[in-house]
This record gives C-alpha cells, structure tokens and sequence, in this order.
C-alpha cells in the first residue's frame, strides 16, 4: 500500500498462544489520515492484534511500528502517540467520570479541567461527568471511552468496537465523531465486525480471518464489482439463444421472467447491438442487484467456521481487488 | 449518545465544530513530561485506594483493636491471664503505654499480613480483574514503575495502618490507664519519650516485615488475573511457611525465612538495645522483599495482558 510513511505498519506480525495461532504472520499497512476499517469475523483475531500493536501481549515473532516507533522495543514512545481501547473500555467505578478522565490522562500528560469538559462534552456526557462511572450504563462507558481516547489529541486512535451497546442513535453519533475525526486528520483504526459500519465510515479496510489478511484495500474497492445484468426483451427464448452464443451456457440464466446474464466489464453494449441486430426488441437492461460488502465478507472468511476460505475464491477475488489483494 | 453535542453531531461536515480535535495539536509532536511526575504514579495509586471501601475496613480494624484490648483489660480488671498472658499484654493495666504494643503483638501475626496479602494482591490481579489493567496500561508508563508504584503504595497504605494502631495505642491507653515511664525488658525505666520513640521503632520494624508480605502478594499479583487467588496463595504460603518453622526439625529453616524474625521488635525494648536480632531482621525482609519484587517486576514486563 503507498500512501507515504504509514502511522501503523505490522510486519510478519505472529502470536501463538499454546497450540492455537491466533495471528499468523500478519502484515497489515494503515496510512496517516485513513479512517480505517479492521474486519473480521469472531475469533479472526481482530483484538488479538490490537493487544500486540498496542504492547499489552508480546508477539511470537514479528513486529510492529506506530507512529514511528518499534514496538514492543519502543512501546513508550509509541504510546505517546496513540489512545484508544480494547474490548469495552473499563473505568474505576467508584469514580466519576470526570475523575477517571483526570485519573488516567495524567499518565500521559498535564491535562487541564477544560479540556477534559470539552471531551466530556464530545462524547454527550457533560450533564454526567460528576456520577459514578459504576451507575453508567454500557453505552455510557463506550462514549467515556472516546472520551478518554480523545484527551490528549493522539495522532492515531485506536477503537476496539466502539458502537458495541450503543443504541441506534448512539451508533450514528459516534460514527458521525470518527468521520469528524478522520475529517480533522486524525488516524482512525476502527475494529469492527459491522459491514455497514465500516463501508459508512472508513476510507480503507482490512478483511482479516484466522489471524491472517485475507484482502486490504480503499473500501470503494472492497465491494465487488458488480457486471451481471438481467435482460426483458420481447422474445426471451431468442434472446436466450443469441446471449448463450456470446456468453456461453454458464453465463445465462432465466429468473423470474428477466434473463441473469453475467456480462463482464463492458460487454453490455455488444450485447444489445447483437440482440438489436438478432431483431430481438430490448425492453429492458437493468443491473442485477448488487453482492453487498457483507456477503462479500462472508464468502471471503466462510460461514462455518471449518478451515480457512477456498482458495479458488480468494483467487477468483483478486481480480475484484486491484489495488488491495494480499 | 446525547442528540446535540456539538462533537457528536459534527460529522464531517460540522469537523470542525469539534473542539481541538486529535491530530492538530500534538501532530507529529511528543507531549511534554509530567512536572514532578515521580510523585505522579503514587498519586494515582493513593486516589484507587482510598476509592475503595475495603480499604477502610482494615484500617479500621488497626483503629478499633487497640481499642478493645484497652477496654478488655480494663473490665477485667487486671490481668485476664493470671500473668501468663502474651508478650506485654502482663503489663498494660499499669501503663497505657503497652497497649500499642500489646495491639502489635496481636495484629503482626495475622491482621497486619493479612492486610497485606489483601492490599498487594489487589493491586495487579484486581486491576485485571475489573478490567482497568489494559486501559492503564495503553498510557505510555513503563510496567516497571508500576510495580514500583504499587509496591510503594501498599506500604503507604500500610504505614497508615500502623499510623493508626499506635494512635489508637496511646489514645485509648492513656485514656484507660494514663502514660507512665517504661520499663524495658531488662529491668530499666525510661522515660515517656523514650518509651514511644522505641515504640515508633517496633512499629517501623513491623512495617519493615510486612514488606516481604507485601512483595509476595504482588508477585502472585502477577501471575493470577484474580485478587483473591493472589491473597489465598500469599496467605497459605505465610502459613506454611509459620507452621513449618514451629516444628523443632525445621530448626535449620528457620534462619532463611522472613516470619521467623517477625517478634524480633523486642529487642528494641532491652536496655541497651539488642540490635544482632533486629538487623538480621531487617537483613532478611530486605533480601526477601527486594527478590519477591524483582521476580514480580520481572514478571509483569513480560505479562501478556489479556484480561
């Protein structure tokens, strides 16, 4: 991936725990500025890898850079750099917010009463700063924190599910704050295993499954692209005949009245101008609807769970993925 | 999220409504060191502890037995023992000065270690255990001054706890049977003064003890992602340790273990003070404090945080 010097690169990125890999050489490249997305399937190892770039668990082999920093040779400097959470976000309950704030953002600098109102006042929790975080509700504490994450204005932000028991208009605001985010220059990694989510708001994503990259790129070009149309003319069993002549057998089918053709790039134009010159009468070429980016995940990682996804569809990807296959 | 924070509702196209966003300031820059940021790790440490209920039960505890045992021995009227009573416990009827010291004698074997055991082994294991350890460890501090941190406060906390026990010693011991000159163990008076300087140094011996207590729950601390694991262990090696050494053939153990020299405070009250016993004492809980802490802070560095 080229986008100058990334802000987190993984490099053969490896952690075994016992007899279980849970990230198996993993290279992972996020560039300054991205909104990025981080998908996975449960178990793909998503906060696994998040523990090792952050320097809470120690990799098997392999390694990490953040922000310039080598980690985990050079964690401190790293984390200097960079907030976030992984899992939920957890807080000393006995505490109010405010003081949790304060408690944890002296670890890593002077920060002053307003800043901390003003983050408070970004995450919606101003009106609550001065309550126990123990009475906060789960949505609560994801927005503490964002809250916290903000503090001290990091380079990168880290968040591990940070929609995760919100409600839905908890979800839209924070997602309207990452996009905010990435608007202001800020580096997002974005662990999510919502598709929507990431197709809303990050710039470039990572599919990953079993501790490995399945495919990286813009997220514009995650999608596949989509080149089947289906066809209404006046003679559908003629029209039959001329596009399996083009097309061969395999790539026509009859649903529902419409013929599904899988047309490829550019070819829809020669389709109808051999229909047209067939004296076949084209009513209608209408795109077929579109391989949403959550069927797309699920073909890549495999719905069952049992061994890693076919080979024959990863490559039969690659050519969907110009700019990000891995 | 609440409809209209001015950050929430924001998005891109209200960016820049969103108050110093990440990445403008500190872009690219390192963030200033913490003035006075060697007292910042204990300040943190004391605001968890003293948000913590069970804090106040221990020191209450250290509060209210000399208490009780001034109000014991005064309704009985002398000596509950016939004069065959624990070490100073004869004495205190006749002079509140020993109720500190009978309360001492008391809690060093088990209150005191117990505290201990508790306060240190909450320290790692209950941070992981609520889930703070992964958000505190995402600061840029290295593990290394935590442990350090966290040692030192469990000290801090039980420093209090002596602080409390002597208060409460002399409060209630001059309240019942008033402050009068001490005799030592070897049959000289000193005077008031005297007598509490040498309580204030049984007192810092104990504390001195309690650290090898406290450096053995923090090295559990480590291993186990609960507090009370971390506790159980501390206590039950503490106690095998206290009950191998009560067996005659056990003898030879009994040098290289630091409960042995837990009651060694008494020295202090011979005239001239017997210093052999008390600096082999002091010998012992720092060698064993200073490895069961390298061992947890050794540990820690190469914990892999999952909790």
């Amino acid at each position: 991936m080229d986008c100058g010097t990334p802000i987190l690169t993984t490099h053969a990125l490896t952690k075994q725990f016992g007899r279980i890999r849970a990230v198996d050489g993993l290279d992972l490249s996020v560039c300054r500025g991205d909104v990025f997305g981080f998908l996975g399937p449960n178990g793909a190892g998503k906060t696994t890898v998040i523990r090792l770039v952050l320097g809470l668990i120690h990799p098997t082999s392999g390694h990490a850079e953040v922000c310039g920093h080598r980690v985990p040779g050079e964690l401190q400097g790293a984390l200097r750099h960079v907030a976030g959470f992984v899992d939920d976000p957890t807080f000393y309950p006995l505490m109010s917010a405010r003081r949790n704030l304060r408690l944890l953002g002296s670890m890593t600098g002077p920060v002053s009463a307003q800043r901390i109102d003003e983050v408070l006042e970004i995450a919606g929790l101003r009106e609550r700063a001065d309550d126990r975080v123990g009475g906060f509700s789960h949505g609560m504490k994801q927005r503490l924190g964002i809250a916290q994450a903000l503090l001290h204005s990091p380079e990168l932000i880290v968040l591990d599910e940070p929609t995760s028991g919100l409600d839905p208009r908890g979800m839209k605001d924070v997602r309207e704050l990452i996009r905010g985010l990435g608007a202001a220059g800020t580096t997002v990694f974005l662990s999510s295993h919502l598709l929507h989510e990431v197709e809303q708001v990050c710039t470039r994503a990572v599919i990953i499954d079993r501790g490995r990259v399945v495919v990286q790129g813009p997220v514009s070009e995650l999608r596949p692209q989509n080149d089947t149309v289906r066809v209404l003319t006046d003679d559908q069993s003629k029209a039959g005949e001329v596009l399996r002549a083009q097309f061969g057998a395999g790539g026509v089918a009859d649903d529902e009245g419409y013929l599904v053709v899988q047309a490829g790039e550019g070819a829809v134009p020669e389709m109808v101008r051999r229909l047209v010159a067939d004296g076949v009468a084209v009513r209608a070429v209408v795109p077929a609807p579109e391989q949403g980016l959550e069927d797309f995940f699920l073909e890549l990682t495999g719905t069952d769970g049992e061994g890693p996804a076919p080979a024959k569809r990863r490559a039969g990807l690659a050519r969907l993925l110009p700019g990000g296959r891995r | 999220m609440t409809a209209g924070g001015p950050g929430m509702d924001g998005g891109s196209a209200h960016g820049s409504t969103l108050p110093r966003l990440p990445g403008s300031a500190a872009h690219g820059s390192t963030l200033p060191r913490m003035p006075g940021r060697a007292w910042g790790p204990l300040r943190r440490e004391w605001m968890k502890l003293i948000f913590q209920r069970r804090s106040y039960l221990i020191w209450g505890g250290a509060f209210a037995i000399p208490f009780l045992i001034a109000l014991a021995l005064d309704l009985a009227g002398g000596d509950p023992h016939g004069g065959e009573g624990p070490l100073f416990f004869a004495r205190v009827t006749g002079n509140g000065m020993y109720v500190a010291l009978a309360a001492l004698t008391a809690l060093l074997p088990l209150l005191l270690p117990m505290a201990a055991a508790m306060v240190a082994g909450y320290m790692i294991a209950g941070e992981a255990e609520l889930g703070t350890l992964r958000i505190l460890l995402l600061r840029p501090v290295r593990r290394g001054s935590v442990i350090v941190a966290k040692w030192s406060m469990a000290m801090i906390y039980l420093a209090v706890g002596f602080g409390l026990m002597l208060a409460s010693g002399l409060l209630f011991g001059a309240t019942f049977f008033g402050l009068r000159p001490m005799v030592t163990l070897s049959g000289s008076t000193v005077s008031v003064w005297h007598g509490l300087a040498l309580i204030l140094l049984c007192c810092l011996y104990g504390l001195a003890a309690m650290a090898c207590i406290v450096s053995l729950a923090l090295l559990f601390s480590t291993l186990t992602d609960s507090s009370l694991t971390a506790l159980i262990a501390t206590v039950v090696v503490y106690s095998v340790i206290q009950v191998l050494i009560s067996f005659s053939y056990f003898d030879w153990l009994r040098p290289w273990v630091f409960p042995s020299y837990f009651l060694e405070y008494v020295s202090f009250f011979r005239d001239p003070i017997y210093w052999t016993p008390i600096l082999k004492g002091l010998a012992a809980f720092a060698a064993w404090s200073g490895g069961l802490t390298l061992a947890a802070h050794l540990l820690f560095r190469r914990k892999d945080v999952l909790s």
